[in-house]
């Protein structure tokens, strides 16, 4: 063209140079779409149009598209060569062409926005500032020279030289580049297979837009589905639990409407029908720039083993629970050797009152009450000793309140820890059972001590009503005998006689029934008076704790024997000391005490039992052995009259009297026995 | 007749109370005899003698309850007052149901002594001159003649003397005279007081 002789070669040749304008346009549109991946489709399709029509124009109307007729040739000298312009009437549909250039600018400076934005500022400078000085070049040169405003040759070589140039640097270093990276990445996904393959885990990608999903090896056998078979994403689901299949894709669709991981387990059934557990965890990639999903890609694996050893776990967790809960009586875990409580179940906060944080490290001592701090270290020292105990014990509640229970403790240990772990069933229904019935048992005893006083006391009264009567009337006799002018003196003496032979009589039948009382087949030995203290005190221990006496003995190690009844003694040694247990019932002192001092004094020993309760009322001591004096409210006010009756029947004496220090002693003094008594 | 003086009968097996009481009685008037045991009283139980007795309840061998039911089988009825050394509720209701005068305790006061004798005394004397007059009635009723004792009979049933003289085929001045001859027996004064004594009789034959 350039080189054109004449306007009509100059003409054709411009005509026939559309055609590769036209395919430089679309081509580079398609260049811009598809390597930068860039720029607007439907402004290409304008574009393509305007530019195909404009190609139509150029061989329909005049010329050709620039001019509807060359007048003249011009040569003019460019660039040191001998070049044709021309010069003409300027066609009117160029405006088209121009227009088509124009859009194509704006598709380009669109593309190159969207390219820089996205980060890739050297792509968008070195392709898109090519492309785009080459089509504002073309539009320009184009107005200016078909309108002869300069005289150039409109040939533009060389700006599609240096385009083509740049375009192809870019794109071998882009290619080269993708070769590299492939490589590496190939290597890579090698190292990567190995390493999940070896992991048993499974790598996949779905991918949206196929809505296909490409796996390894490893993540195909995991889903059981062959190497080369295609895996669309329903052909997935269908290897879906059916209870989870919901759940998994609501889940998923979510993870790709949010952009974020999935992270979860969930059950496939395999062809074969057998269940598998898999833990997926996924990304969903987004295609850049706009944020629309493009895949998803995960790891599969599979963790069958790991999920049914936890369900069986779980399992037995819940039987466990299931039984701690269920127990009728309270549980308890306690460390070794801090002794805190770790473990327990509801019942025992229910039948204690505590709440869970305060149940949590409690130490097994807070349960109880300091006197009982013995009796628990040493039931700890045998579970640790001997691996179990079993005992009965009191526990304080938080009301303060003391709940017996029947508790055991056993040695247990975990691999990690010691613990001693039992359980307390509530006794106090029993308790109270058994309280009830010491009740009625006393009561009985009370009863059948008043029934047969009552028949002492009956037979008494009419063994004495025989003396006293004939006393009575004896007397009644003489007084009206009195009121004789001249009574028989003789008679008189005589009567005065009977009376006193029947006061004698009264006062044997008295000695008889007190001898009754005494007499009790006692069969008489040597008794070391050391054991029958002990054993009283062993007796009355349950009672002594009860009401919370200290019980304090002092025994002399060098004591005589005695000679004597043992029940009888005994007897009389445990009333002395329920004697004093009640004497510290009302307003007991800070630490109730009672004292057994026994030793020997002079040809006696001497048992002196002391309290430290109020004392006595000094009215009182002058009647305090009297039968049936009692300051108590069940007294039968026989005890001490008794007592003294047996400790006078065994030649001693027993007496009381205040203590300086308050409280009262009550002393026995038993001779020894004799040497000539066998 | 000089009417014989009630005794007092002591039973108790204790002595010296049996003594004691002997002595009081005796002291407070009244004539008294004692024994030893209920056996020692059936002996010689002198029923003819008024008074009544004193017994003690617990005794051994014959009790005063074996005592009482003794007496009543011989028809014999001296008022019993029990002495106790105790009493007791069962017992004396048992006594009292049987007869028994009074029920005391050997230490009852003297008063409750002294009242329960004269009552059982007054009591035996009231039911003596009972006996007695109608002991007195039947010895009459016996010295009337077999023909005296027909005519009663029918004069009781208050028929008259026309009805009497048919029914034993008599004249009717012979039943008069029968009549009269009852009356004077008996010493009574109207047919009405026939009747009683007719009845008061009957009464002691059962």
């Amino acid at each position: 063209m350039m080189r054109a002789e004449t306007p009509t070669q100059f003409a054709t040749a411009l005509r026939w140079f559309h055609v590769p304008v036209w395919i430089i346009i679309v081509s580079l549109m398609g260049f811009v779409l598809v390597h930068l991946r860039a720029g607007r489709r439907w402004l290409a399709w304008i574009v393509c149009i305007l530019r195909t029509f404009s190609l139509l124009l150029n061989f329909l109307v005049g010329q050709n598209l620039n001019y509807l007729e060359v007048t003249r040739l011009r040569s003019i000298h460019f660039l040191g060569e001998s070049v044709s312009v021309a010069e003409g009437v300027s066609n009117p549909c160029m405006f088209i062409g121009q227009l088509s250039l124009l859009l194509f600018l704006v598709f380009v400076i669109d593309a190159i926005i969207s390219v820089w934005r996205r980060g890739d500022s050297r792509q968008a400078l070195v392709i898109g500032g090519s492309i785009l000085s080459f089509v504002l070049t073309a539009i320009v040169m184009g107005v200016l020279v078909v309108w002869q405003i300069v005289i150039f040759p409109l040939t533009l070589s060389i700006f599609f030289l240096g385009f083509i140039v740049v375009m192809g640097v870019e794109m071998s270093r882009s290619t080269l580049q993708v070769v590299q990276l492939s490589d590496e990445l190939s290597q890579r996904t090698d190292w990567l297979d190995l390493a999940a393959d070896s992991a048993g885990v499974g790598i996949w990608l779905w991918d949206f837009k196929t809505n296909h999903i490409w796996g390894t090896e490893r993540a195909r056998t995991l889903y059981g589905f062959s190497p080369d078979e295609p895996i669309p994403f329903e052909k997935y689901l269908s290897r879906l639990h059916p209870d989870d299949l919901n759940w998994v894709v609501q889940a998923s669709q979510a993870c790709i409407k949010d952009g974020t991981d999935f992270r979860d387990d969930y059950r496939i059934v395999l062809p074969d029908g057998s269940l598998r557990w898999m833990r997926v965890t996924a990304k969903t990639f987004l295609v850049s720039a706009d944020s629309i999903p493009d895949r998803m890609t995960g790891i599969s694996v599979d963790i069958t083993e790991y999920k049914e050893s936890q369900l069986k776990q779980q399992k037995e967790q819940e039987f466990t629970n299931t039984l701690l809960e269920g127990l009728p009586g309270i549980f308890y875990l306690y460390t070794l050797p801090d002794l805190r409580l770790v473990r327990w179940n509801k019942n025992h906060e229910k039948l204690t009152g505590f709440s869970s944080e305060e149940m949590y490290g409690k130490h097994v001592l807070d349960w109880f009450a300091p006197a009982d701090y013995p009796a628990i270290a040493h039931a700890v020292e045998v579970v640790e000793e001997q691996g179990n105990v079993s005992m009965e014990l009191e526990i304080l509640k938080k009301d303060g309140r003391s709940l017996p229970l029947q508790a055991t403790g056993i040695f247990f240990s975990d691999g990690k820890g010691e613990y001693l772990m039992g359980i307390g069933m509530d006794i106090t229904r029993r308790k109270q059972m058994e309280l009830e019935l010491q009740q009625k048992r006393n009561e009985l005893t009370h009863v059948t001590r008043v029934s047969m006083i009552g028949e002492l006391a009956s037979t008494l009264a009419h063994e004495l009503n025989q003396p006293l009567g004939a006393i009575l009337r004896n007397a009644e006799a003489v007084e009206l005998m009195l009121e004789d002018q001249s009574p028989d003196i003789g008679e008189l003496r005589d009567i005065m006689q009977d009376i006193r032979k029947d006061d004698k009589r009264a006062g044997e039948v008295i000695d008889r029934m007190r001898a009754m009382m005494k007499k009790r087949e006692a069969p008489q030995r040597h008794i070391d008076l050391k054991l029958l203290v002990d054993e009283a005190l062993v007796l009355v221990q349950p009672d002594a704790k009860k009401r919370k006496v200290r019980l304090v003995l002092d025994v002399n190690p060098r004591l005589p024997l005695i000679y004597g009844d043992q029940v009888q003694l005994q007897q009389v040694f445990i009333n002395l000391l329920l004697n004093a247990f009640d004497a510290l019932g009302d307003n007991p002192p800070e630490i109730p005490l009672v004292t057994v001092l026994v030793q020997p004094v002079g040809e006696t020993v001497e048992v002196a039992v002391s309290d430290n309760g109020p004392g006595i009322e000094p009215d009182n001591i002058a009647h305090l052995f009297k039968p049936f004096f009692s300051t108590k409210s069940d007294g039968l006010g026989m005890g001490l009259a008794i007592s003294r009756g047996i400790i006078e029947a065994h030649s001693g004496r027993l007496w009381a009297k205040n203590n300086k220090a308050g409280g009262a002693t009550f002393t026995i003094t038993l001779p020894m026995a004799g040497r000539g008594v066998a | 007749m000089n009417a014989p003086v009630p005794i007092v009968r002591i039973v108790d097996d204790d002595a010296s109370f049996l003594t004691a009481v002997a002595r009081f009685l005796r002291a407070s008037g009244f004539e008294v005899r004692t024994y030893a045991s209920a056996a020692e009283f059936l002996l010689q139980p002198e029923y003819d003698v008024p008074g009544c007795i004193i017994a003690d309840l617990h005794m051994p061998g014959l009790s005063g309850m074996d005592l009482q039911e003794a007496l009543a089988k011989e028809g014999h009825k001296l008022p019993i007052i029990f002495l106790s050394g105790q009493g007791d509720i069962p017992t004396s209701v048992q006594a009292i149901r049987r007869g028994a005068e009074d029920f005391l305790t050997k230490c009852a006061p003297k008063e409750e002594l002294l009242n329960a004798v004269n009552r059982a005394i007054n009591r035996d004397a009231h039911e003596r001159a009972e006996r007695e007059r109608l002991e007195a009635l039947r010895a009459r009723l016996a010295t009337l003649t077999l023909r005296e004792h027909e005519v009663l009979q029918h004069v009781v049933q208050g028929k008259l003397n026309k009805q009497i003289a048919f029914d034993l085929s008599i004249h009717e001045r012979t039943v008069k005279y029968h009549r009269t001859s009852i009356m004077t027996k008996l010493n009574a004064f109207s047919s009405a007081e026939l009747t009683k004594l007719w009845i008061e009789a009957g009464t002691i034959k059962k």
